[in-house]
């Protein structure tokens, strides 16, 4: 995959980045200064009134300041029993959508991209997994409240028809049943997605490696396991880093859910306390802007301790293959190369 | 022998497969049809039982009481229709010259801009709201759709995932034959690569245009005058407050606001199902 | 190449300004409106409607509150210059920000507008407690006013007091539930009696809650503190009493079981809500299990009566303010013209007001619902009988009721802090935490959703 040097293109890289490096320092950049910078002020909703009910009379004796401690937001947060509680609710609500969603995600991605088991309506199937992700979480959200209410849901109705259990259950105030439930919507709102970038991952894996793997007469537990899986590597690692992100900023299902007379503090995910702080009650901007770059920190920790992690088990895969088949791969390789050089 | 055998197990597989897609499938579409039904139902229906899977004889009477609320269909679809594709062109066409940036040539930050981008993957777009919003009330942005189109350029994701597509699929020897035949480099991108990219851009389109269609937040508190509300804000100014919440005339609305998804969604659906592989080199 | 990107990126950034820039109006007739449902907007669109010779029409701005988004929205609008709306819609959940709190500095006085409001408001005799609500501690001058009351009653249905008692009579009901004692007492004897035939006396503790809140002594913040009431603090030990004993459903208030519980298809039968009028026209009528489009009334429709609370209490309601920025830019004509809108829905008191018609189910006959209104001469001469209560005169229950309002005990901060409060009630009561656990839980919420200890 390696290119000869291309010759005077060099400043072409610069002016195709261009575009991206400027919308970002203006729409991200810019904002998370901005924000950082806010964490070490005074500066909350009540204070920002203040000045501009002064401006408007022309007067400035209410400024945004500097806090004497500066990292007295910061100490704020780390202190608040809320935020560490919203920290492991998201870790756990994730952990469990996540785990079963690549899962299944994979097995979908395998079934549908096998050539030898011939599914029939692949397409039709690819098309409604992803359908759940099309719909607005509010709807999503206000659908499962009801699903499992206390007083009128049908899932006690069923439950109870079953006979599993012979009084309601109140499941949002269960701690573990609250999460399951939020982790269960988030996985069922997700894994059509994950499928969907797991199959054009596979896709991706140039055939002649299959071709090459029958030949060797290779299971398809083997195909799977030393030629699928290593190839999907940069897709994986693609899907678990995003999902990550969108898992640590899990808003929308665990706030609407937790807002409609379940125990808050049972689902409260880390964006939902940073939303609440600073859009509700005191609206204290400058202690959220704390708790935002706290977790940027810790999410960026973590990536980075995944993409080591996942970079060096690609490595030891690498290597498995290329001992085990390594001619007939490279040569495979070679002659397609070759191919697509010519046309 | 041993391929006799095999087909017995894998037709009874089959079923179990089929069966476990069935289940996947029913659930995919139940809340969209209990959506729609309850677009149907009156809301004291729906306050006694969310979950009917009959059609009622209340249709009339929730878009009546759409029609004579604020909520305007056409209005709201056209402005949703504004910010998702302009957002969503700029999201995959600048992605992918971002990547082909990274992919196709050798500058000396290549790879230090690289792992740029890795590392702002991981900034989630919600901490930085304080700052954003406030930041585009100084500019007086706000009822403007700039700041919810124009941040689409810089969608680092995206750039990533087109990176990850482009390096097996784009052979650099077209961009050198491209260019022995006196092709300029934005030719190149636009006539060669663009086209090689399409089942990536397909597929980071429907998932942009999705994320964008129903963003509720960022646009709620940005764009105040009605004329600029979108489909998720027109909904939620169906719901108004919680005192008297209209529960049908809601679902009736929501109903309209995931039609034009489903639109798009299904025309760019072919390049999911019909799976296009990389390499439109080798046909 | 490089132009042609520039000019790409120049032609997307046109195409959007151009989206943009449309819809800024320069036009002194009209009225902009910043609310969060349609309901201001309409009644200033009927009084435009009623006065065509002005010329004016409404520009109305709507974001719901439900998701939030409505304070920010309201917030950048008033400081703005040019956006600062000329009427705005403030609901009991966060008026006091905007009349007490940290952005009462926006608004423009009643007395601004040319209103005479101390003379306004005794000729209509708006209840003490919405003025109050409504003065800015700054300068003692009133900046909004609602047009409903709020004062709320017991609603209970006849068929079942019958049962249980032998009459639906009004007056013997709130003796049985101890009527404007002031306390509890009386009510758990009324819901022993309700157990032993089998049923409820409310549907869950949300109902209770209200009241509670709005009868406490002391308001959630006293001196910048955080302060919990002993009534407010009896929600717990309340609220564990009625899930122990079994005298209600254990709904909650909006949710599927509680109106459920209106339409008596919950599991038990339940006796009453608490509630002002409001609630009758809003959610009772809609979820009684009534078809209101035939002549034929099922459900619990007509089996509602009203009478006294144990404790008084109010409970919701709007409030109309103007910016005092927009009140600066405007013309002396306009200027006349928002102070009549205002005056029609907040202070009049003749057969053209929005309250006359408000209170009498005049102001839309197609949907020709009453409602308490803010002005007791209104109330005086509005006929309250209701068809759903059985044709009982309402207002001879919701004026009196009005008198124990008060907005003493409110806190900018309430809709947040009662949240924080329900959910470690609901802790307490589920089992998950002990009584002093609940309140550490509640404390340890405020501080970090509030920022007070």
């Amino acid at each position: 995959m390696k290119k000869k040097k291309g010759v005077s293109y060099a400043k072409w890289g610069y002016i195709f980045a261009l575009p991206f490096c400027i919308a970002y320092l203006m729409f991200m950049i810019y904002p998370i200064l901005y924000t950082f910078g806010i964490g070490f002020t005074n500066m909350t909703d009540k204070l920002q009134m203040q000045i501009a009910q002064e401006e408007m009379i022309g007067i400035e004796t209410t400024k945004v300041e500097l806090l004497d401690n500066v990292f007295e937001n910061y100490e704020f947060v780390l202190s608040d029993p809320n935020f560490w509680g919203s920290l492991k609710n998201t870790v756990i609500i994730w952990g469990v959508n996540f785990v079963p969603q690549i899962l299944l995600a994979l097995l979908l991605a395998v079934w549908f991209t096998n050539g030898r088991n011939k599914i029939r309506g692949k397409g039709f199937f690819k098309v409604l997994f992803y359908m759940p992700n099309i719909i607005t979480a509010a709807t999503i959200a206000m659908l499962f409240t009801k699903l499992f209410d206390y007083n009128k849901g049908p899932v006690n109705d069923l439950l109870k028809m079953l006979g599993v259990i012979d009084k309601n259950i109140d499941f949002f105030t269960i701690e573990w049943t609250s999460k399951a439930i939020v982790a269960f919507v988030q996985f069922w709102m997700w894994y059509g997605y994950t499928m969907i970038i797991l199959i054009s991952g596979i896709l991706g894996i140039s055939p002649e490696l299959f071709e090459a793997a029958d030949i060797d007469g290779a299971s398809g537990w083997q195909k799977f396991r030393y030629v699928t899986l290593p190839n999907l590597k940069t897709i994986m690692l693609f899907t678990l880093v995003t999902s990550m992100i969108g898992g640590m900023t899990m808003f929308d299902i665990p706030y609407m859910i937790g807002g409609s007379g379940g125990i808050r503090g049972n689902i409260r995910t880390a964006s939902v306390y940073i939303f609440e702080m600073s859009f509700q009650g005191g609206k204290l901007y400058n202690r959220a802007s704390a708790a935002s770059m706290i977790m940027f920190v810790m999410i960026a920790v973590l990536a980075a301790v995944i993409f080591f992690l996942l970079r060096d088990k690609d490595e030891i895969a690498q290597h498995k293959i290329e001992k085990a088949n390594e001619k007939a791969f490279k040569k495979a390789l070679k002659e397609q190369k070759a191919k697509g050089g010519v046309q | 022998m041993a391929k006799n055998k095999n087909k017995v197990g894998s037709v009874v597989a089959h079923f179990w497969i089929y069966v476990f897609l069935i289940l996947l499938a029913v659930l995919s579409i139940l809340p969209f049809w209990i959506m729609l039904m309850n677009g149907t139902r009156s809301t004291p229906e729906i306050n006694a039982n969310a979950l009917g899977l009959l059609p009622s004889k209340f249709l009339a009477r929730n878009w009546e009481v759409i029609s004579t609320k604020s909520f305007n269909a056409m209005t709201g679809f056209v402005n949703s229709m504004i910010i998702s594709a302009g957002a969503t062109v700029l999201s995959v066409y600048f992605s992918s010259m971002t990547a082909y940036a990274i992919v196709a040539y050798r500058w000396k930050f290549r790879r230090a801009f690289f792992t740029f981008i890795m590392a702002v993957l991981m900034i989630p777009s919600q901490i930085v709201s304080i700052g954003f919003y406030q930041m585009m009330y100084s500019f007086g942005l706000n009822n403007s759709f700039l700041p919810l189109i124009i941040p689409a350029i810089a969608s680092p994701a995206v750039v990533f995932y087109m990176k990850q597509y482009m390096e097996p699929a784009l052979p650099l020897e077209i961009v050198q034959a491209a260019r022995i035949d006196g092709a300029g480099e934005f030719f190149t991108f636009n006539r060669i690569v663009i086209p090689i990219m399409k089942p990536a851009i397909a597929t980071q389109a429907i998932f942009a245009f999705v994320q964008k269609w129903n963003e509720l937040f960022i646009p709620s508190v940005l764009l105040t005058d009605t004329d600029k509300f979108t489909m998720p804000m027109m909904v939620s100014l169906l719901k108004g407050d919680i005192y008297k919440t209209e529960y049908g005339s809601v679902y009736l609305g929501l109903s309209l606001t995931v039609l034009p998804l489903f639109i798009v969604y299904f025309l760019l659906s072919k390049y999911i199902i019909a799976g296009v592989a990389l390499g439109s080199v080798k046909g | 190449m490089k132009k042609k990107l520039l000019a790409g990126l120049l032609a997307v950034a046109m195409v959007a300004t151009m989206f943009a820039g449309c819809g800024k109006k320069v036009d002194d007739k009209v009225i902009h409106v910043m609310s969060f449902t349609d309901e201001i907007p309409n009644m200033i669109q009927k009084y435009l409607d009623m006065h065509p010779e002005l010329g004016y029409t409404v520009d109305p701005t709507i974001v719901a509150t439900t998701d939030q988004q409505y304070q920010p929205a309201l917030d950048e609008m008033l400081k703005s210059k040019k956006d600062a709306p000329d009427i705005y819609g403030l609901e009991a959940a966060f008026v006091l920000k905007y009349t007490q709190g940290d952005a009462a500095g926006f608004a423009a006085t009643y007395d601004d507008l040319g209103i005479d409001t101390t003379k306004r408001l005794a000729d209509a005799k708006i209840a003490t407690y919405a003025s109050e609500v409504g003065t800015r501690p700054a300068d003692g001058k009133v900046v909004a006013l609602p047009y409903q009351a709020t004062g709320g009653c017991f609603l209970y249905r006849r068929s079942i007091a019958k049962d249980v008692w032998g009459t639906d009579d009004p007056a013997v009901i709130s003796e049985k539930i101890g009527g404007g004692s002031g306390n509890w007492d009386q009510f758990w004897v009324a819901a022993e009696e309700l157990k032993a035939k089998g049923y409820g006396i409310i549907s869950g503790d949300g109902d209770i809650w209200h009241a509670i809140e709005n009868s406490s002594d002391s308001a959630w913040i006293v001196d910048g503190k955080l302060n919990i009431d002993p009534k407010r603090e009896a929600l717990l030990d309340i609220s564990k009493k009625l899930k122990d004993n079994d005298y209600h459903n254990e709904t909650q208030d909006w949710q599927d079981g509680w109106f459920a519980d209106m339409k008596g298809e919950g599991p038990k039968q339940v006796l009453g809500f608490f509630g002002p009028a409001w609630l009758i026209n809003y959610s009772l009528a809609e979820n009684c299990g009534d078809d209101l489009t035939t002549e034929e009334r099922e459900g619990t429709y007509g089996d509602w009566a009203i009478t006294t609370s144990p404790v008084g209490f109010c409970w919701g309601g709007t409030y109309v303010a103007s910016s005092k920025t927009a009140v600066k830019n405007m013309s002396d004509a306009k200027k006349q013209v928002v102070a009549d809108i205002i005056e029609w829905i907040t202070l009049d008191t003749d057969e053209n007001s929005l309250q006359y018609m408000w209170a009498n189910g005049t102001f839309n006959p197609e949907k020709a619902t009453k409602d308490a209104v803010a002005s007791a001469v209104v109330m005086e001469k509005s006929n309250g009988e209701v068809e759903i209560l059985g044709g009982q005169d309402m207002f001879e229950y919701f004026v009196p009721a009005g008198d124990y309002a008060t907005g003493a005990n409110m806190t900018q901060y309430d809709e947040a802090i009662n949240g924080c409060w329900r959910d470690a009630v609901r802790a307490y009561v589920a089992g998950k935490v002990d009584r002093a656990g609940a309140i550490e839980m509640f404390r340890a919420d405020v501080k970090s959703k509030v920022g007070i200890e």
